[in-house]
């Protein structure tokens, strides 16, 4: 799956460096994803994935001297909030507001009249698994339930780019492989560009088209790792030779990278 | 999307409105049962209580003399009671919507709040009586200066309680709501100000009972209805049966206005202090 090299890239980002006073979170980060890829990212914990997150989303300016396209065109971090419909870890889902208005929270602010709105929101709750749940509020539903809301407003909110940070990270794990195989399936459907976030090995193969595993701070890319595996996936594939050879190249690359900001977190304990 | 692995995902069954909706009906009549059924004990114990230990009528009348006073004359605790509703109300009203208007422009303008919130401490550090002397002076002894009295004791603490409330907005929320381009407009309306909204109430309930007072206390300035008057004039004349009885009006119209401003608050916040 060379699909990065022989399209022109939805987002491309080169050298990317951000620094917090003096901490580097992120130093040199190349990502490139294709129009319709579904790329995962992994990596241990504090290496800036959620920092990639929040330039992606708009949110977050990165330092000078990086570059960053979006669409072909070079721009600002900021000129992707809006274009890009992220979904962050928390639903954020407002409580005074039904399931049907939440996930119609998107398109209405973007100013389509809300009854016109609803009509179509109530149309997409079946693939949603919510039919029947469209006057509940969040706090009526379990975890997964609102996670789906949360998705359907993101799913809603049409924009080339989806970008979904641990969306299924506060699950219990029998939802979270439904929530996996649902996932695939609307994205299969609605081909859209999806850029997946997880702390999870296991999730990033199952999902993606590629895994791209970061390293320790100052995050970059360690490894990129093009997943080979037939879709539809199917659970059995899990426990399947090819998937475990991945899993296990995947793992040997993230502990490396653990055991280093586990050392370096030592070394700033013992100096300090 | 035939295999729907999503069906046999949801972990909630289609939950029972209806008969939740009745149960709850039901619980609510009960409390009010409990509530009905602790007023009568009290009754019972204070009428007892006078007769039983044979307490002095000045100190304590008993609650059938009370209530016979109150049904000589309706009219003097009707009206008191009407008038004193009234100037509470405008007081409380306008002090609502002047502090949580006040405290989005704080928000929204903190070079003003940096200027005119100091201003506001200061101005409540008055004490009512002071001030409620001079409101009598400037608007004499009018229903509106009863009501300015009540507005000065509701406004400051909604306004406090505003800035607060838009202030413990979730800024992920807020980044996410920006990242739907959200108008500034927009971000009050759909997410700030509900998000306000339960802070903003236990404002506005402390500032029912407080109109209240700062009503009772402008008509102590001098006034002829009003349940403050008739507290005053049954004080004068030692007249302890007279005092009991606005006592209990000054109760029955604080618990009503307090029973108003909590039945509005758990229709609008149904969504409890979720998040």
């Amino acid at each position: 799956m060379t699909v990065a090299a022989t399209t022109e890239p939805l987002l491309d980002m080169r050298g990317i460096r951000k620094t917090f006073g003096n901490v580097t979170a992120l130093a040199g980060l190349d990502v490139a994803i294709a129009p319709g890829e579904l790329v995962t990212v992994v990596g241990p914990s504090g290496c800036g994935k959620s920092t990639l997150f929040n330039i992606v989303a708009g949110l977050d300016e990165p330092d000078d001297g990086g570059i960053l396209r979006f669409e072909g065109r070079s721009c600002l971090a900021s000129e992707l909030l809006g274009r890009v419909s992220f979904m962050p870890q928390r639903d954020l889902l407002l409580p005074w507001r039904t399931v049907i208005d939440n996930a119609i929270l998107a398109i209405e602010i973007e100013g389509m009249p809300r009854a016109e709105a609803r009509a179509q929101a109530l149309r997409m709750l079946p693939e949603f698994g919510l039919a029947g749940f469209e006057n509940q509020y969040p706090h009526q539903l379990s975890g997964g339930m609102r996670q789906r809301v949360a998705l359907m407003r993101t799913f809603m909110f049409k924009r080339d780019l989806m970008l979904l940070d641990e969306p299924f990270g506060a699950l219990d794990a029998l939802t979270r492989t439904m929530m996996q195989r649902w996932l695939l399936e609307v994205w299969q459907k609605h081909r859209r560009t999806i850029l997946f976030i997880t702390h999870d090995v296991d999730e990033a193969i199952f999902l993606g088209d590629r895994v791209l595993a970061m390293t320790a701070r100052p995050g970059k890319i360690k490894l990129e790792l093009p997943i080979d595996l037939p879709r539809p996936r199917r659970p059995e594939l899990l426990t399947d030779p090819a998937f475990i050879s991945l899993k296990r190249q995947l793992l040997d690359a993230i502990e490396e990278e653990s055991m280093k900001s586990f050392q370096s977190a030592d070394a700033r304990a013992v100096s300090a | 999307m035939s295999a729907l692995p999503v069906v046999s995902a949801s972990p909630v069954a289609r939950p029972a409105t209806a008969t939740r909706a009745s149960g709850s009906a039901a619980a609510g009549w009960s409390k009010a049962l409990r509530v009905v059924f602790a007023l009568v004990a009290v009754a019972v114990a204070w009428e007892a209580a006078v007769v039983v230990f044979s307490i002095k009528p000045h100190y304590l009348p008993r609650l059938s003399l009370v209530l016979q006073a109150i049904a000589a004359t309706p009219d003097a605790y009707v009206s008191g009671f009407l008038r004193t509703l009234a100037e509470s109300l405008i007081g409380f009203a306008s002090g609502a919507l002047f502090g949580v208007g006040i405290g989005i422009v704080f928000f929204r303008v903190p070079v003003l709040r940096d200027m005119i919130f100091p201003i506001f401490i200061v101005s409540q550090t008055i004490p009512v009586i002071a001030f409620g002397a001079l409101v009598v002076l400037w608007f004499g002894n009018t229903l509106l200066a009863k009501a300015i009295i009540a507005f000065y004791v509701t406004f400051f603490p909604v306004t406090v309680n505003t800035l607060l409330g838009l202030r413990s907005v979730d800024p992920r929320q807020e980044a996410l709501m920006k990242s739907f381009g959200a108008t500034r407009g927009q971000l009050m309306r759909q997410l700030q100000l509900p998000t306000a909204l339960p802070q903003i109430f236990v404002a506005l309930r402390l500032g029912a009972s407080l109109s209240l007072v700062g009503a009772i206390v402008g008509e102590w300035f001098g006034d002829t209805t009003g349940l403050g008057v008739l507290l005053l004039q049954a004080m004068f004349n030692e007249n302890a049966v007279g005092l009991w009885a606005a006592l209990l009006m000054c109760a029955l119209l604080g618990t009503l206005f307090y029973g108003v401003v909590a039945w509005v608050e758990r229709r609008l916040v149904f969504w409890g202090a979720e998040q």
